[in-house]
């Protein structure tokens, strides 16, 4: 035991960590989000580890009794070996662990990545981009030998995958990045023992239900007459932004959020993945887009469906590592 | 032991079929494998399944063993599905705790190789029992009855409709658009194939129509809307103005007195009527009517007979009837052809066979005489096949963008029937009947074809994909000439001199389109409505209580269309008499708590079975509306809506239970 | 997702060469009875093709199509009535829009399209319903198993792909 983890045993307090893994750091930056209750949360719990805003080392981590840590969020997808690892130290490091955020849930947008290869991805980063200068046409290694011996990075996995195709989990925050405020409603929730310390990947800090639910805009029951793009025309206000043709994800997207996009104007993305009982989000999309389009032929049915530029890229923009499929063959 | 189970005993009954599917599957070996299956408890093969012994037994076994899933594999379920969920029923279990698995239709009488129809069999049987143990118990719904019918549309199918169901004790509202009585029927002469006057049958059926204290007739009346489901349909009704009432005397004075005209309908545009009209000489109700669009309220008609039985101001009235059922019988229209088609609009020579048929008729704008010169030998050439049996390509497209490719059944001997009737008219007229196919199907029918060869009516056969031309006859000996290459002898071409020439036109649905989308009818693609099965369901509709009588359903004669009035009344009889209707259990329902009010099953669902519960903001299903067609449920993004017996998780497993192969699946959740 | 069972399977691995394994979506009043039609004919096709039947093709959810292929299935194909025929008036008109959307998508993702098929099959088209079997069984064929469960496990699906984690 080193210094840090003495005090801490000695505190009592709640020990929580946050660790991010393929990620934008977008989720760390909502922790934050929750404003004064920040306040709160540093006189209730110590942070035991937060590679985003302090200095722990991994031996800290490993050094840790098991089950340690009370409340563990780990945030982004795993993409490469480094994360896996820390996702299974993590899991038998915490008494809780809670994916957080879209890509540790679903998989997020790097999960879109499961849509190509390794090796398209290293030709555009590395290869083939105009802003590059790689004569050489030096690429990442797990091993390298240097100077100083040899250098070993993480490995490069070909898929992404979520926190719950490595670990068990116990609870999962969608969003992109989750609303602050239900989170920490959450959190009190789990501090509280209101929640289950161990639970099978039950999704908190949102509804069951779409966004719909909590859409200000009106439905007409038309349908679809033409798509567009949010860049291409001003929307009406007050109507249902799927019924002007803005695809929105609305329907097959969980609440939690306040609708947010949709009270800016936009439609939802679907960032809190799929709502209900549902599992892959896309085709909970097509299934109820096809429905409601406005045509009795089937070329205009094909026009109709021409018309939407990247389906894959629509319907599964955040929940690709959650689909039936899981990303392209 | 609850009486649903789980799907721990599952009982597999595999049907030899007689050899039928035996001779190829080796269904002993099929019943060992599927037997070894967890949850399997009884397997066994058996000559005929459908057979009382067949029965008996599953009746025992279900009993003895207190199986709580019974598997069927035999015939195609369209057979006799219902007969085995009889047999659950009467052995206790709920009859809807049952797969019906295809391995004739779909296994042995398709698949050569025996192995692999065997191993196709396992297959199959096993994807049944991993679904069979998702099921639940499910109750038919049951929908209490009005016990009245309303028949829409009086012509002969509906007036037939309407008796018989007054025969049996039903209150019936007979409700006819125009203002009078006998549809299509009255406007022929005689009929084939008895030679009997039309509207002397005609006037006995409406006879007993209106004589019968059971029926309503209500005639100028006009569908306004009609809601609910079976059982309890409420319609309203407009009753437009008659003008003239059961008080006025003298109605050829009236009528006489009238200066108005217009085109007379009835005579197909052959002849003008008054605006104060009687439609045909004993029609029903025997007051005129007044057609307001030619009225314009002069008010000489009322002068004429001193005031008493006409009322230029009277109004509409609108009344609500309730029925348990309804009966659709609102008939057909004759084709018209497009102007000119074989000449049609252009030559004054080129008529309908309609048109004809009332040229021949003694009651008719001409008396009875033919507009041709007898003594003169003139010559008629028919030709059939106009508007029907049409090809894409060939024939010029109809308004709403198709062709009508159907045969119209009935003018091949209607236009032999006219023939002859011209030739007893005009004994020296020469006729040539210009045909594709000579469909003289029906019984007696055959006869007018013969008796037309031998009265020498000369039989020309064209190809379809080129039809006869009609043009002025540049030699002047007659008005038009007609030419084809004739088939009979080689492809000669033909051109024959005609004074007359009667096209044989084939038949469209009169138009519903209000109705249809009030009863949700589904309609076929040559927009006829469409029933349940052609064969074992022919005068239903897939809305439960809602029956079809005659041409609205598809081109027949009168002998068909009365025969489907008939059934229409026995079958909505049947449901009234039950007091209740049972309809299959397969409907949707909504999880409350996932069902998030987005509205894309309402937007979805072709029969407005689905409503929206404003206070909490989600949708609700009619049960009684709901026909069980699962589109809302595939549609649901939230999957919030399921379908009974057609769910998720039954679906899934079977799938799951198909692609199985050695070894467990990845698990994918 | 569907629950898969351990079932225990005595003798029904199938023979060792690959055989296209196609799953058909058909709707009760339709196509199905299409499919019987083929069978009163004695028209002979492929065993390939299992049947799963439905009330109408608009019941068809675009996740049956998914998880058959995730489960397995080397093509999947969706019959229904054709447009205007349609048993429940427009439950079709569904189908018509969502296959084809869905269709995209699997394209997209790197699905051979010939593998998803589309069609109308009307219940006295048994003669269409034997071909397109020979046809797509043949197709298949010709494409290769598809094997996406052997993809999946390839991502770490279920079995994560992991080496033990530091500091144990």
């Amino acid at each position: 035991m080193n210094a840090n983890t003495e005090s801490m045993a000695r505190t009592g307090k709640l020990k929580i960590g946050m660790y991010w893994a393929a990620s934008c750091g977008g989720c760390d930056i909502s922790l934050l989000e929750i404003g004064p209750h920040i306040l709160e949360l540093a006189a209730a719990a110590d942070v035991v580890l937060w590679p985003c805003a302090a200095d722990f080392k991994y031996r800290d981590v490993a050094a840790y009794p098991d089950q340690y840590i009370d409340l563990c969020f780990f945030n982004g997808g795993v993409r490469n070996s480094e994360q896996e690892e820390i996702a299974r130290l993590l899991r038998r490091k915490s008494k809780t662990l809670v994916a957080y955020g879209a890509c540790a849930t679903d998989g997020g947008i790097p999960a879109l990545a499961n849509t190509t290869t390794v090796e398209s991805i290293f030709a555009a980063s590395y290869l083939d981009s105009p802003s590059l200068d790689n004569p050489a046409r030096v690429q990442p290694q797990p091993i390298t030998a240097c100077e100083f011996g040899e250098l070993q990075i993480p490995h490069f996995y070909r898929h992404v995958l979520r926190l719950a195709d490595i670990v068990e989990v116990d609870y999962q925050i969608p969003g992109c990045p989750p609303q602050a405020e239900r989170v920490w409603t959450a959190i009190l929730a789990l501090v509280a023992g209101e929640l289950p310390a161990r639970n099978r990947a039950v999704k908190v800090a949102c509804t069951d239900k779409a966004v719909c639910d909590e859409c200000p805009r009106e439905k007409r029951k038309v349908r679809i007459k033409e798509f567009r793009r949010p860049h291409q025309a001003l929307a009406e206000p007050g109507w249902c932004l799927l019924e002007q043709g803005f695809i929105c994800m609305g329907p097959a997207t969980r609440s939690g959020c306040g609708a947010l996009c949709i009270n800016a104007n936009l439609p939802c993305r679907g960032c809190y993945g799929p709502s209900g009982a549902v599992t892959d989000q896309g085709v909970a999309m097509i299934g109820a887009l096809g429905s409601i389009l406005d045509a009795s032929t089937e070329e205009r049915a094909r026009e109709l469906i021409d018309q939407i530029v990247d389906p894959v890229g629509t319907f599964y923009r955040f929940t690709m590592a959650s689909s039936d499929l899981r990303g392209s063959r | 032991m609850s009486a649903t189970g789980n799907g721990a005993k599952i009982g597999v009954f595999i049907c030899h079929c007689g050899g039928n599917i035996s001779d190829v599957v080796d269904v002993k070996r099929v019943a060992d494998e599927v037997g070894a299956l967890p949850g399997v408890v009884f397997t066994t093969t058996t000559t005929f399944l459908c057979s009382d012994p067949g029965q008996v037994l599953m009746e025992q076994k279900i009993q003895e063993l207190g199986l709580d899933r019974v598997i069927v594999a035999a015939c195609s379920p369209t057979l006799h599905q219902l007969t085995f969920r009889r047999a659950l029923d009467r052995a206790g279990l709920n009859q809807f705790l049952f797969e019906h698995v295809n391995v004739r239709e779909q296994v042995s009488w398709v698949v050569e190789n025996h192995e692999a129809a065997t191993q196709k069999a396992t297959r199959l049987i096993s994807a049944a029992i991993g679904r069979a143990r998702h099921l639940t118990p499910l109750d038919k719904r049951r929908i209490p009855i009005h016990p009245t019918a309303l028949v829409i549309g009086g012509g002969i199918a509906g007036l037939v409709a309407a008796r018989d169901l007054a025969q049996r004790g039903m209150n019936v509202t007979l409700v006819e658009n125009r203002p009078f009585l006998g549809g299509r029927m009255a406007q022929l002469h005689t009929l084939f194939p008895t030679g009997e006057v039309a509207r002397e049958l005609l006037a006995g059926v409406v006879e007993d129509v209106v004589d019968h204290p059971l029926i309503t007739v209500l005639t100028n009346a006009q569908i306004l809307e009609s809601e609910g489901v079976v059982g309890d349909f409420r319609t309203r009704i407009r009753i437009e103005p008659r003008g003239a009432n059961e008080h006025l005397n003298y109605r050829g004075n009236a009528i006489a007195a009238c200066p108005e005209e217009t085109i007379n309908e009835f005579d197909f545009g052959l002849s003008r009527r008054k605006a104060i009209y009687m439609a045909y000489p004993g029609c029903y109700p025997p007051i005129p009517a007044i057609d307001w669009h030619t009225c314009t309220k002069c008010g000489k008609c009322v002068w004429a007979v001193g005031g008493k039985g006409i009322d230029l101001n009277e109004l509409p009235r609108e009344i609500t009837v309730q029925s348990g059922v309804i009966v659709l019988a609102t008939g057909y229209d004759p084709y018209e052809p497009l102007y000119g088609e074989y000449g049609y609009g252009i030559f004054p020579r080129v008529i309908t066979l309609q048109q004809l048929i009332r040229n021949l008729d003694p009651q008719g704008p001409t008396g009875g005489q033919l507009p041709l010169d007898c003594a003169g030998s003139p010559r008629i050439a028919f030709i059939h096949c106009v508007g029907a049996r049409q090809i894409e390509g060939v024939n010029q497209r109809q308004p709403d963008g198709k062709v009508k490719d159907y045969c119209a059944r009935t003018c091949c001997t209607g236009a032999m029937h006219a023939a002859l009737d011209i030739k007893r008219q005009c004994p020296k007229a020469t006729i040539a009947s210009f045909y594709q196919d000579m469909r003289t199907y029906g019984r007696g029918h055959e006869a007018y074809y013969e008796r037309a060869c031998e009265s020498g009516v000369i039989f020309l056969r064209y190809d379809p994909r080129h039809p006869p031309r009609v043009e002025r006859n540049p030699k002047g000996d007659s008005a038009l000439l007609v030419s084809t290459r004739d088939l009979l002898t080689g492809g000669i071409e033909v051109e024959m001199p005609a004074d007359l020439v009667v096209l044989a036109t084939g038949v469209i649905p009169h138009d519903i389109s209000e109705l249809v989308g009030m009863y949700h009818c589904a309609v076929g693609y040559d927009s006829f409505l469409l029933e349940v099965h052609p064969k074992l369901r022919p005068v239903e509709l897939a809305v439960s209580g809602v029956f079809l009588a005659g041409c609205c359903q598809g081109p027949m004669d009168i002998t068909e269309a009365t025969a489907a009035a008939s059934a229409a009344a026995s079958k909505a009889a049947a449901m009234i008499a039950q007091g209740q209707v049972e309809m299959d259990p397969f409907n949707a329902t909504v999880n409350d708590q996932l069902c998030t009010g987005c509205q894309t099953c309402l937007t979805v669902c072709p029969y407005d079975a689905v409503s929206r519960d404003h206070v909490r903001g989600i949708a609700l299903i009619s049960e009684a509306r709901c026909t069980g067609c699962g589109t809302c449920a595939a549609a649901c993004p939230s999957n919030a809506i399921q379908q009974y017996g057609f769910n998720d998780a039954e679906v899934l497993a079977e799938v799951a239970m198909l692609l199985h192969r050695a070894g467990p699946a990845p698990a994918v959740s | 997702m569907a629950e898969t069972h351990a079932v225990q399977r005595s003798s029904m691995a199938p023979a060792e060469a690959w055989e296209p394994r196609i799953i058909a979506f058909l709707c009760y009043w339709c196509s199905y009875t299409g499919a019987d039609n083929a069978g009163t004919a004695r028209l002979k096709y492929p065993p390939n093709v299992d049947i799963i039947r439905v009330m109408c093709s608009g019941r068809i959810d675009p996740e049956f199509v998914t998880t058959a292929f995730a489960h397995g299935a080397d093509g999947v194909m969706v019959l229904g009535c054709h447009i205007g025929d349609c048993h429940y008036i427009a439950g079709n008109h569904k189908t018509m829009a969502r296959m084809p959307l869905l269709k995209r998508t699997l394209v997209d993702l790197g699905m051979e399209p010939e593998r998803f098929v589309h069609e109308w099959v009307s219940a006295a088209e048994g003669e269409k319903f034997a071909r397109l079997v020979r046809d797509v069984t043949e197709q298949v064929r010709r494409l290769g198993p598809l094997d996406w469960p052997q993809r999946l496990v390839q991502r770490g699906v279920g079995t994560g792909m992991g080496r033990e984690a530091w500091g144990h």
